[in-house]
């Protein structure tokens, strides 16, 4: 099943080609794996996650924010929390990194197809939602109504603002944002709720009965979103959480990532709600 | 087997046999008492009556730390395995199977390079034991899963050879053997087997808040288990540039093994014994309904608080809460 062209632990060879800060401590990283790395992440389905190595520093797993672009480069958002990224955030252009993957499941797009999804987004959870986001407007007719809802802390922790604006003014798309509070009102801001997402869930007329929900956010948004979702109607198979654990070893062996009795580096970082039921753990 | 019969007085010699197969290690006793699989130098060393030895032979395969990357101007580059030809003399069942299953998670799908390295060089001899206190592995377990097998009778010992490398060292060791009586069915009486009722021991049974209250998450029954293997994986820089990533034991009953920014999964110890109980009987993905308890009796044997595994195999009207 798991196939790799070389070790699985050792990483391809990839530089930084560039960086683009999105808010105080988060930034977009887009990176340049060597040539022999790029059969193996063309696979990449939205929602798996790749393991990115600083040299020295070690290796964070970081699911992309969008597709591999024509040239092969991805684009990483990376936020500056931990020993890693830490220094990630240190680095110059040119700098060279390491990368293995992709690994895990990513969301079933084959189910998703025809029916409406509605993506949930909290915080830094909007990262591994941009890529499904990005693959479903490439492929706007394969799929029903599009919407995304996400939340922010506040509005200049609000990432991708004007692209994701850019992207619902082109039609394919509804776009709802809500941050917790705005303590700023700029001149241009963009019109957003003020509230949680869960509010934001309450007003909204959809129909549950078809919708795949993709959730990402930090673990109380799960916890909440999906009783609600089921609440509304949303079967829990067709509930998406895209987890967070700290992947070591990417190939089910280091368990660090274990929910229950699952792994989340081979049974996720997709999970559909239903699988998750009845483990204390996994929200 | 009849025909493959070890007189206990030629047990030196076959030793020394043994060694055109790789340096030698067997359970010795260590100057500080205890009972360790060690590089036997001198046949006398040799205790070959022990009941456990306290680390399991998975340090062999899976070393404390290990260099797994090196990297230098920013390639990685994999870190080559020292381990010469090794024969391992005098394993229990219990920790043959304890092997065993780590093959099944380290040589399945795509193989782990530096364990399956390891592995290849390591030649396995099993020998029969006497249960104590402590054992609880299945009923007459006596494991195949090994290269050469010994089992001991009133004056010598049976060999059975389970691979085309046990019979090489039969070969090798022909003119030691001979005819013998053959050996009666090893007879062990202890019983380890998956709690009945998953559901039940893995849910809120009171079993598990005694258990809280008691463990002090030293993590000593993880690091002598043999069928444990969960590990981290750190990376230090190097002074000229690049770093060495390596990997070492972790143990689950440690706080920080849940983590991830901003939470913990399981936060408490009930939650985390709980958890690697879950992980020994009922397993994994992709070994998931595989109970990787061989009832070598470490765990109990180690526990400082006396927690004892056993209670979670009866029937739950006899645990005393």
């Amino acid at each position: 099943m798991r196939e790799h062209r070389h070790s699985p632990h050792v990483p391809y060879a990839a530089q930084l080609i560039d960086r683009r800060d999105l808010s105080e401590d988060t930034s977009l990283f887009r990176i340049a794996p060597e040539a022999s790395a790029l059969a193996e992440l063309a696979s990449f389905v939205p929602g798996q996650f790749v393991q990115l190595s600083v040299p020295g520093a070690g290796e964070v797993p970081i699911s992309p924010a969008d597709l591999p672009a024509a040239d092969g480069t991805l684009e990483l958002c990376v936020r500056r929390v931990g020993h890693v990224t830490e220094l990630l955030h240190k680095l110059k252009p040119g700098a060279r990194l390491g990368l293995r993957g992709p690994f895990g499941c990513g969301f079933p797009l084959g189910d998703m197809a025809g029916r409406p999804v509605l993506l949930l987004a909290g915080g830094l959870g909007i990262a591994p939602l941009r890529s499904l986001l990005i693959h479903l407007l490439r492929q706007r007719d394969r799929y029903g109504d599009i919407t995304l809802m996400y939340g922010a802390k506040q509005p200049r922790l609000m990432l991708f603002r004007e692209e994701l604006a850019a992207l619902a003014a082109g039609g394919g798309m509804r776009l709802y944002l809500t941050v917790d509070f705005a303590p700023e009102q700029q001149e241009g801001d963009y019109s957003c709720a003020v509230g949680l997402l869960p509010d934001l869930l309450k007003g909204f007329r959809f129909d549950a009965a078809a919708t795949y929900a993709a959730l990402c956010g930090p673990p109380p948004l799960y916890r909440c979103l999906v009783a609600d979702l089921e609440r509304a109607g949303v079967a829990a198979e067709r509930i998406l959480l895209s987890l967070e654990r700290r992947m070591r070893c990417g190939v089910g062996r280091c368990c660090h990532c274990a929910i229950g009795q699952k792994l989340c580096c081979m049974d996720g970082p997709v999970f559909r709600a239903s699988d998750l039921k009845g483990i204390p753990e996994a929200l | 087997m009849a025909d493959n019969f070890l007189k206990t007085s030629r047990l030196d010699q076959f030793l020394e046999t043994l060694r055109l197969f790789g340096e030698l290690h067997a359970p010795t006793i260590l100057e500080s008492g205890v009972v360790s699989f060690a590089p036997l130098d001198d046949p006398t060393q040799l205790h070959l009556d022990y009941r456990r030895t306290q680390i399991p032979p998975k340090k062999y395969l899976l070393p404390f730390r290990e260099e797994i990357l090196h990297c230098h101007g920013g390639n990685y580059r994999e870190g080559q395995s020292d381990a010469g030809d090794t024969v391992l003399f005098g394993i229990h069942s219990c920790d043959l199977e304890g092997i065993a299953y780590l093959d099944r998670v380290f040589m399945a799908d795509a193989a782990d390079p530096s364990y399956a390295a390891r592995r290849a060089r390591l030649t396995l001899v099993g020998v029969s034991c006497e249960p104590d206190d402590f054992c609880f592995c299945p009923e007459g377990m006596q494991s195949t899963s090994c290269d050469l097998f010994l089992n001991a009778c009133a004056d010598g010992f049976h060999l059975a050879g389970y691979s085309a490398k046990g019979q090489a060292l039969l070969s090798a060791a022909a003119h030691l053997l001979e005819t013998g009586e053959p050996v009666p069915p090893p007879a062990l009486s202890a019983v380890c087997r998956a709690p009945e009722d998953p559901e039940l021991r893995f849910s809120d049974h009171p079993l598990w808040q005694k258990y809280a209250s008691t463990c002090v998450s030293c993590g000593a029954c993880s690091v002598c288990c043999p069928t444990c293997y969960c590990f981290d994986v750190r990376e230090y820089p190097v002074l000229s540039g690049g770093g060495t990533r390596i990997r070492e034991w972790d143990n689950c009953l440690f706080a920080s093994h849940g983590e991830v920014s901003g939470a913990n999964f399981r936060p408490d110890r009930l939650d985390r014994l709980r958890y690697r109980f879950l992980h020994k009987f009922c397993g994994f993905t992709p070994l998931q309904g595989v109970n990787s308890c061989v009832g070598c009796g470490r765990c109990k044997a180690v526990c400082p608080v006396g927690i004892d595994l056993r209670e979670l195999t009866v029937a739950p009207e006899q645990v005393q809460p």
